[in-house]
């Protein structure tokens, strides 16, 4: 197993009176609040932590998202392409840049290439669907968005994978007459893609493509659902099955000299989803396209927005829920090895810990401790999910239905 | 209080089928033979058969109200998700009725969509009433010259619709409907609802409400047109509207008192007054 280390960059420096005023603490809150030499701080000590990381062996992920405390990581390959440069050895990440909300695909893929060669191919590229307030700080239309990324992912791995170029694309969402990027990646065909869905047919055209798929704090059962999902769908297809390293999970996470310290440190994690996530009913339930109409009355009844939050937000509620990994580094590797268990296997494992009020230094005391402690307990594990028998059976069924 | 119009309501909901698009259409029989066709082009949501207006107005013209693809039962616009495609869905729609002269009527964001099909012109047009509608820039590049629908809390927009948000008829959902949603509103409706905000995004998120264009070929508008007001509208202000009938040639601008963003339903009576007067001018002449 890999484990990577995901940092949003989060700003939990504005008065609480602010954000309880605030009706939303992304897309609206303005800019005055930001202070750009903490910004300068916080951008210094992450870059640290990266570096650290590499020097460790856990890999790194960036990702980006727009006008809000939860980010300060507006580009993703602008920072993807700084990590690139101050590393040597890890893998990099990007999950990634937003592409249903970027109007020219062709640029994504450019960025994406020039950054695999700084990193002499290390660079995986992960794409997200999006939404809610980026939409609105993109200025992006919300309806589609789905169709809108796959025609922009079709075009981009096109731009990365062409070389007798240039070609033309006159699609739905994205035209360009003259595709032909320079450089091409460093990898060949391309680096490796990511996805992050939990959203079932989604998942299931992961599994046809290939690419790897992630699920964000999905917790035990929808993770097991989504990756059975991929499962079935190559199976269907009469494709090989897949290896466990296309399957990926998001989780916080901190590794504690002890469990009380984990735990107590953990606590401070849960900011991501007490603070940071405060939206307004137009950039979340009443946002066209956020609820299927046949499921509005449901979600406009209960006041559900279109991401179920835990329901308790305790640290320790969150470890029972698969959505935390916290504890000494031997609790912290039993988690995750019940966590691959039980959702028939896995290979990469995201830990979110600089998150919410976790300190610098708590973050790379964390960081070691998982190096040095919980990675090598991940090594060489027996298989899960993935033996022969197993396989030819669910293509069998699949194959019978 | 809004005015409501005691006279019950005999509008029938149809199908008309126009080119591969089996459209849903709210009918209400002319009162009086001879009586002219009013094709009623709907704004963020389908025209209700509550409607106040409808059967005060039917004394005075057949009503033809189709839901825009995508909006009510009409089906999914599937590619045919702009602007462009509503304006040629019209012309076919025009195409289709029995009637050699219609009064078009665009309420709000149908008011823009009405605004096209004039400047675009179909031979049995002939007269255009636009009611607040949505659809020109007139604002410099760092002014909005309205709200943004879907970015601005909903409770906001139900405030700046109204003028007194608490005396909307019942069933019927202009903006700021969100404030609506309770007991009282069924899932059908809701399912309607959300159905027909969807929609509206698809054809409007940007540019938001307008076609930049548009207030360049206003004057190639050659049907007599009144353009009616809310006083109260704070969505899309009298003075957005005053200039909006300027750039038509001869078009009258008059304003309903009392009334917000919607004027046929919070004050049916006025509203049936001034396009009466208007269609039959149009009839003595």
């Amino acid at each position: 197993m890999e484990l990577w280390n995901h940092c949003e960059n989060p700003y939990p420096f504005v008065p609480n009176e602010v954000l309880e005023q605030a009706e939303s603490v992304r897309a609206s809150l303005p800019n005055q609040y930001c202070d750009p030499t903490i910004a300068a701080r916080l951008y210094d000590e992450i870059f640290d932590e990266y570096r650290l990381c590499d020097d460790i062996g856990i890999n790194i992920v960036t990702n980006e998202h727009h006008s809000g405390i939860n980010n300060l990581w507006a580009a993703s390959p602008v920072i993807t392409g700084i990590v690139a440069n101050i590393t040597k050895n890890v893998r990099i990440l990007s999950l990634g840049t937003l592409i249903t909300v970027r109007p020219d695909p062709v640029r994504i893929a450019e960025e994406y290439a020039t950054i695999d060669i700084l990193s002499k191919g290390r660079l995986e590229i992960g794409f997200v669907k999006s939404g809610a307030t980026e939409m609105v700080s993109g200025d992006a239309n919300p309806m589609r968005i789905r169709e809108r990324e796959w025609e922009a992912i079709d075009l981009i791995e096109k731009s990365l994978t062409t070389q007798d170029g240039p070609f033309s694309w006159e699609g739905k969402f994205f035209t360009h007459p003259h595709v032909n990027i320079w450089p091409r990646p460093y990898q060949q065909p391309r680096p490796e893609f990511w996805a992050a869905t939990s959203d079932l047919p989604t998942c299931a055209e992961l599994g046809r493509r290939n690419i790897v798929n992630t699920l964000l704090f999905g917790g035990y059962d929808r993770t097991r659902q989504a990756f059975d999902s991929y499962k079935q769908a190559r199976a269907v297809a009469g494709l090989p099955a897949p290896g466990e390293d296309r399957f990926s999970y998001m989780a916080f996470a901190y590794v504690g000299d002890t469990d009380e310290e984990a735990l107590r440190i953990g606590q401070k994690i849960a900011w991501f989803l007490t603070v940071s996530i405060k939206s307004a009913p137009q950039f979340s339930k009443f946002q066209p396209g956020a609820v299927l109409p046949e499921m509005a009355p449901a979600a406009w009844r209960t006041g559900a927005s279109r991401r179920p939050r835990p329901a308790n937000l305790d640290a320790e509620v969150l470890v029972g829920q698969g959505q935390m990994f916290a504890g000494n580094p031997d609790t912290v590797a039993r988690q995750i090895k019940e966590f691959r268990k039980r959702v028939g296997g896995i290979c990469h494992i995201i830990t979110m810990t600089r998150q919410g009020l976790v300190t610098h230094a708590e973050a790379e005391a964390s960081f070691k401790r998982a190096a040095k402690y919980v990675l090598p307990q991940l090594q060489d594990l027996p298989p899960v999910d993935a033996d022969e028998t197993a396989w030819e059976a669910r293509r069998a069924a699949a194959a019978a239905q | 209080m809004s005015d409501v119009l005691e006279r019950p309501s005999a509008a029938t909901l149809e199908r008309l089928a126009v080119g591969p698009f089996d459209l849903e259409v709210l009918r209400h029989a002319a009162k009086r033979p001879g009586a002219p066709t009013l094709l009623m082009l709907h704004g963020i949501n389908n025209i209700s058969s509550l409607s106040p207006f409808l059967g005060h107005l039917s004394e005075h013209g057949e009503i033809v109200a189709p839901s825009h693809l995508g909006f009510g039962k009409s089906p999914d616009p599937g590619d045919c998700d702009t602007m462009y495609d509503l304006v040629h869905l019209y012309h076919s729609v025009l195409d289709a009725l029995p009637a050699n002269r219609v009064t078009l009527i665009g309420f709000s964001f149908g008011g823009w969509l009405a605004a096209e099909l004039a400047v675009s012109s179909h031979p049995k047009l002939d007269r255009l009433i636009l009611v607040d509608p949505f659809g020109v820039k007139l604002a410099g590049r760092e002014h909005r010259d309205f709200p943004h629908l879907f970015n601005t809390n909903p409770a906001e927009l139900n405030r700046r619709a109204w003028h007194d948000p608490a005396a909307r008829p019942p069933g019927c959902y202009g903006i700021g409907w969100h404030a609506a949603i309770g007991d009282a509103m069924s899932d059908e409706e809701m399912m309607t609802l959300a159905r027909n905000w969807d929609s509206l995004c698809l054809y409007a998120w940007r540019p938001h409400m307008y076609n930049p264009q548009l207030r360049h070929w206003l004057h190639r508008i050659s049907v007599p047109t009144l353009v009616l007001w809310g006083a109260g509208d704070r969505i899309v202000t009298p003075d957005y509207g005053r200039a909006y009938a300027g750039l038509v040639p001869g078009a009258q601008f008059e304003m309903i008192d009392r009334a917000g963003h919607h004027p046929e339903l919070e004050q049916p009576r006025a509203f049936v007054e001034r396009v009466a007067r208007f269609i039959d001018r149009g009839a003595s002449a």
